[in-house]
């Protein structure tokens, strides 16, 4: 799976607990899940879980820490693919 | 030092499903869980341990600079309830944060602390006039003599604080 492909899904995951459209739709790889796309705290948990049923991965609580952006999203999911 | 958190109970059911297979496993500990499975009302249960979860990471956050998503490394401990609050501590990296928590029917609301006497001297806001953020880290203009003091902000569908000592 290559990068615009990861970010697709992403996007697609994101889209139900964003509360700032606008940021939403000029998503970048620098784009902050809390402070730019406004996701409540509590939903970044659907967000991570809804990641781990989307590409079959189990993200551990260390790399749950810094799932706080786009970028360090991006760069988790592909660490977790390339260990499948 | 201080941080809050609010949670509109009502909006907190219509946006998160707490039963959802992982959900809990992922931010509460085995014996938080233990808690909420114990518990009169579990959902009340998990959006109280919530909250102070919340309200501690903004101090904690204030305090280190570290931006994480930390909410098994924040761990409640010694829940007591007094005159109708709720007091605990939150621990993380052997820092304790005390916890002070109202509950009731439509929201729940955490002030959590590093002196525990800050408790008493805690100020009200009722706008954001004078505040400016740095870093996503708020700071409130009293007055010009005094400067800026920390003061934390909390928002969740139909409620707001925003408090500062």
């Amino acid at each position: 799976m290559n990068k615009p492909e990861i970010i697709e899904k992403l996007k697609v995951i994101v889209k139900p607990y964003i509360k700032n459209q606008e940021a939403f739709d000029t998503l970048t790889e620098s784009t902050d899940f809390i402070t730019d796309l406004q996701i409540n705290s509590a939903n970044l948990v659907d967000v991570i879980l809804d990641i781990e049923e989307e590409f079959s991965i189990i993200i551990d609580n260390q790399s749950m820490e810094r799932m706080l952006d786009v970028k360090s999203a991006m760069e988790i999911i592909e660490m977790k693919l390339s260990e499948i | 030092m201080i941080g809050n958190d609010i949670v509109d109970l009502v909006l907190a059911q219509k946006e998160s499903n707490w039963k959802r297979k992982g959900f809990l496993d992922k931010i509460f500990t085995k014996k938080e869980q233990l808690q909420i499975s114990n518990a009169q009302n579990s959902e009340v249960m998990v959006w109280n341990l919530w909250s102070r979860k919340e309200a501690a990471y903004k101090i904690y956050n204030r305090q280190t600079q570290i931006r994480g998503y930390l909410p098994l490394q924040l761990e409640c401990f010694d829940l007591k309830i007094i005159d109708g609050f709720t007091f605990g501590k939150v621990v993380i990296n052997n820092t304790i944060y005390y916890t002070k928590t109202k509950i009731n029917t439509q929201f729940i609301n955490t002030i959590a602390v590093k002196n525990i006497d800050d408790f008493d001297t805690i100020k009200t806001l009722e706008n954001r006039n004078n505040i400016q953020k740095n870093k996503g880290i708020p700071s409130y203009l009293e007055n010009e003599t005094l400067g800026y003091k920390p003061v934390s902000i909390s928002h969740h569908g139909r409620f707001e604080q925003i408090i500062f000592v």
